[in-house]
């Protein structure tokens, strides 16, 4: 019993407490910067997984390609946990994350002269750049694309693609790190001399605002859309059979949003913050992350066929993800009250 | 007795008293100034503060709201496509949210995937309507994209000089000129054509907007400025294709569209080339070449753009920030005394709507005053569009400026976005509004960061 009531001795300190300037540092140097670094790294290894595969055109390097496109796939998603700052000041998001594909316009653009060149890329409509149309040469109609099937222009026109989007994704990267927008430094010196911050409480907004968008935009967009319209076209990552792991991953950013973590290592985070003042939004926060990723694992079919053999699970699974957009309409609650200027 | 007697005419005299009482409204200091949009005013000062749905929706007007968000971000793809199918072939951009991006301003560059610049076209005299006088083979407008295998009808170039000036007390701005040129003619244009570049605006409050009355609008207009304060205010009396009757302009940066079904149909037709039961025909339909051989015609479903038209009517409208701030306060004294407020005025009722009581009866402040007015010859696109003069724009509501930089950053402002800042939109006013320019010109410092900050609270 009296251990039940003592205090952590670090916790009586008042300078052991995690401040908000320390989340602040956090967020950027434990989550953000590593979290692109990593996109980088794994949009690169696409498109030399790319490369190798238009030198040798065999089913082993087009699984290999395959596989390189589902790993870069999973820190894009999780950054979407944090979807604010230089992936929308920028546009960099619709420009390489749009669907679905305009398959009439890519086999035009595959049928002409157009040399199909890193700088041709450029000019496209976004529904001809980025993840999902190399998605569809990769993978085909249904995930069943086989080497064969892949002509010199295809080839021609992935390489650049993978170029274009290691590209995007190198300037995404550097514009939090690097002047002159150095995104990182705007959000450190949030009410301290950012021009973007006026407050801390601004940044602090904007973080949270960010984790109910993305439960909003997975439950409310991404399952919603080809749900109520039974069309598995709409469905995110269609040709790869991927929509669930994409959505799955965007619920695991949150969490790391949350936890300050990003591959292994761990900062001063929101959890840090909220458990030292309100346990028990704290725990019901976490417990509600757990509950929504584990709901999205009872979908055990692809999600395009999931929207007609499993409507009850998904109904459930966006029903979770919505329980965590309340909690975090509380999280939002505890910004304004106790985050200080 | 007696007592009883005075007792009964004193109540007496009171029933007589609070019967003759009309009930009425507040004092203006009883209202809180922070609800720009009355009861549907969103307090989030974020990246997504114009994104939010009305409070109080049922649940099928929620559904309907959510399904008119999904056309408004859908990409439209080449025909036939088994979804969104019909873009272009000619075409701005492929969906809303490509120009209006966060349901804000767009970018001021013309051909890119993420442009939200475009340009009007036209020959000098009116349409049937009177309306802007189209160029054959061009319309109204230049869409500068095509689908494969068609011709961008133009490609829009955009110079820009720059000129620098100085306040009375010595600092200096500076603003950037831009001129506007048209290449690559899809076709050839014999005679002298009128352009004019709009940006996209935010999307927000326009349902409260749309439900102002329009006798509020008519009263606050002095088409021959008879109160002889340099300031005159008209309205713009346009064609409602779907109505088949002249109404009064609402939206557009001219006031050159009555309603917002009109003004979402429209987009969709000049902008994203997709036809629907208010536009039936392509923008390219006199151009044989141009076509795209699909009688696919209407190309988006009425239910998908009644949906899209009642996403844009209930998005509420930003809060005002930091409205007890001293220096806040002093920048709207000074906002009222360079005479602002006369053009973008602050208050308006919209209209009492038993069928959609989250649009009824709203006590807004938009900072507009529905009406067009001259901008002086530096702000002139010189191309007439319905009763709005060369001269003439509609004065922009400030409600959610402040917030530009939050939800579209860098920000851009005035009808082209040639302006950077606040300030630098302040000092491209001209004609009516020449006073009030020449008052901010004199101001101190100290005077100017204050309007800039009370701007920067709406």
């Amino acid at each position: 019993m009296v251990s039940g009531c003592k205090k952590k001795s670090d916790d009586s300190s008042p300078t052991s407490e995690v401040t908000e300037q320390q989340v602040l540092d956090d967020f950027t140097n434990v989550l953000v910067n590593p979290n692109y670094a990593d996109l980088q790294a794994k949009a690169n290894a696409l498109n030399q997984a790319i490369v190798v595969l238009s030198g040798t055109t065999t089913n082993t390097n087009l699984y290999a390609a395959q596989v390189a496109w589902r790993a870069v796939r999973v820190p894009w998603e999780q950054s979407e946990g944090f979807l604010f700052g230089p992936v929308e000041d920028f546009n960099y998001d619709p420009s390489t994350d749009s669907w679905p594909v305009n398959t009439v316009e890519l086999d035009s653009l595959l049928a002409s002269t157009n040399p199909l060149t890193e700088a041709d890329i450029e000019l496209l409509q976004d529904a001809l750049k980025g993840y999902h149309p190399i998605e569809y040469l990769l993978f085909g109609v249904g995930g069943t694309r086989d080497a064969s099937e892949l002509g010199a222009r295809e080839l021609q026109y992935i390489v650049s693609l993978s170029a274009n989007l290691d590209s995007v994704v190198n300037h995404l990267k550097n514009d939090w790190t690097s002047p002159p927008v150095n995104y990182a430094n705007e959000l450190r010196t949030a009410g301290h001399g950012s021009t973007r911050f006026t407050t801390r409480k601004d940044a602090f907004r904007t973080i949270v605002d960010a984790m109910e968008h993305i439960c909003n935009e997975v439950a409310n967009a991404k399952m919603q859309d080809p749900l109520i319209e039974h069309d598995s076209e709409k469905v995110e990552s269609q040709y790869a059979h991927n929509a669930t792991i994409d959505f799955t991953n965007n619920i695991v950013g949150l969490q790391n949003v949350y936890f300050c973590r990003y591959a292994g290592h761990t900062g001063n985070s929101l959890h840090d913050l909220v458990s030292a003042k309100n346990a028990s939004l704290d725990n019901a926060i976490q417990a509600q992350i757990e509950v929504a990723i584990a709901s999205l694992q009872n979908l055990d079919v692809n999600y395009g066929l999931a929207i007609f053999t499993q409507q009850g699970q998904i109904i459930t699974s966006q029903q979770q993800i919505n329980l965590l957009h309340d909690n975090l309409d509380l999280l939002k609650q505890f910004v304004e009250q106790y985050i200080n200027d | 007795m007696r007592k009883f007697f005075i007792l009964v005419s004193v109540f007496g005299f009171m029933l007589l008293l609070s019967q003759c009482r009309k009930p009425e409204p507040f004092d203006e200091a009883q209202y809180d100034e922070r609800m720009s949009g009355g009861t549907q005013t969103s307090f989030d000062g974020t990246a997504r503060a114009f994104t939010h749905e009305f409070e109080g929706l049922g649940e099928y007007d929620s559904y309907l709201h959510a399904v008119g968000d999904a056309g408004f971000e859908a990409g439209f793809l080449t025909a036939p496509a088994t979804r969104n199918s019909g873009l272009g072939p000619a075409f701005n951009n492929v969906s809303c949210v490509s120009c209006h991006h966060g349901d804000g301003i767009g970018v001021p560059t013309a051909g890119e995937s993420q442009s939200s610049l475009l340009m009007r076209i036209s020959f000098p005299g009116v349409d049937e309507h009177g309306g802007a006088m189209p160029v054959p083979g061009y319309g109204t407008q230049i869409q500068d994209k095509a689908i494969f295998g068609k011709l961008p009808e133009a490609k829009v170039n955009i110079n820009y000089t720059y000129q620098q000036h100085s306040f009375a007390d010595g600092e200096t701005y500076e603003l950037r000129v831009p001129t506007y040129t048209l290449t690559e003619l899809d076709t050839q244009i014999n005679g002298n054509y009128m352009l004019s570049p709009r940006l996209a605006p935010p999307v927000f409050g326009l349902g409260l907007l749309e439900s102002i009355p329009e006798e509020q609008i008519v009263a606050l207009a002095d088409v021959n400025d008879a109160n002889h304060d340099g300031i005159s205010g008209k309205p713009n009396y346009v064609w409602n294709p779907y109505k088949g009757r002249k109404e009064i302009g609402r939206f557009g940066l001219k006031l050159n569209t009555a309603s917002i079904l009109v003004q979402v149909a429209a987009a969709f037709n000049n902008d994203i080339g997709i036809t629907s039961y208010v536009f039936k025909h392509e923008t390219s339909q006199d151009q044989p070449h141009q076509s795209d051989g699909y009688a696919d015609d209407p190309e988006i479903s009425d239910s998908i753009l009644n949906a899209v038209s009642f996403y844009m009517q209930t998005l509420q409208v930003p809060a005002r920030r930091n409205v007890t701030d001293p220096q806040v306060i002093h920048g709207k004294q000074i906002f009222k005394d360079a005479k602002c407020a006369s053009c973008h005025n602050t208050n308006f009722t919209t209209a009492v709507n038993m069928a959609f009581p989250a649009l009824s009866n709203q006590r807004i402040h938009p900072y507009t005053d529905m009406l067009l007015h001259d901008m002086g010859q530096g702000l002139a696109d010189n191309r007439p569009d319905f009763d709005a003069d060369g001269n003439e724009w509609r004065t922009t509501p400030l409600w959610g400026v402040g917030l530009f930089e939050a939800v579209n950053y860098p920000a851009y402002y005035l009808h082209d976005g040639r302006a950077r800042t606040l300030i630098e939109a302040i000092m491209w006013h001209g004609g009516e509004a020449q006073q009030s320019k020449e008052y901010v010109e004199d101001l101190s410092k100290e005077d100017r960061d204050a309007l800039i900050k009370f701007l920067r609270s709406l």
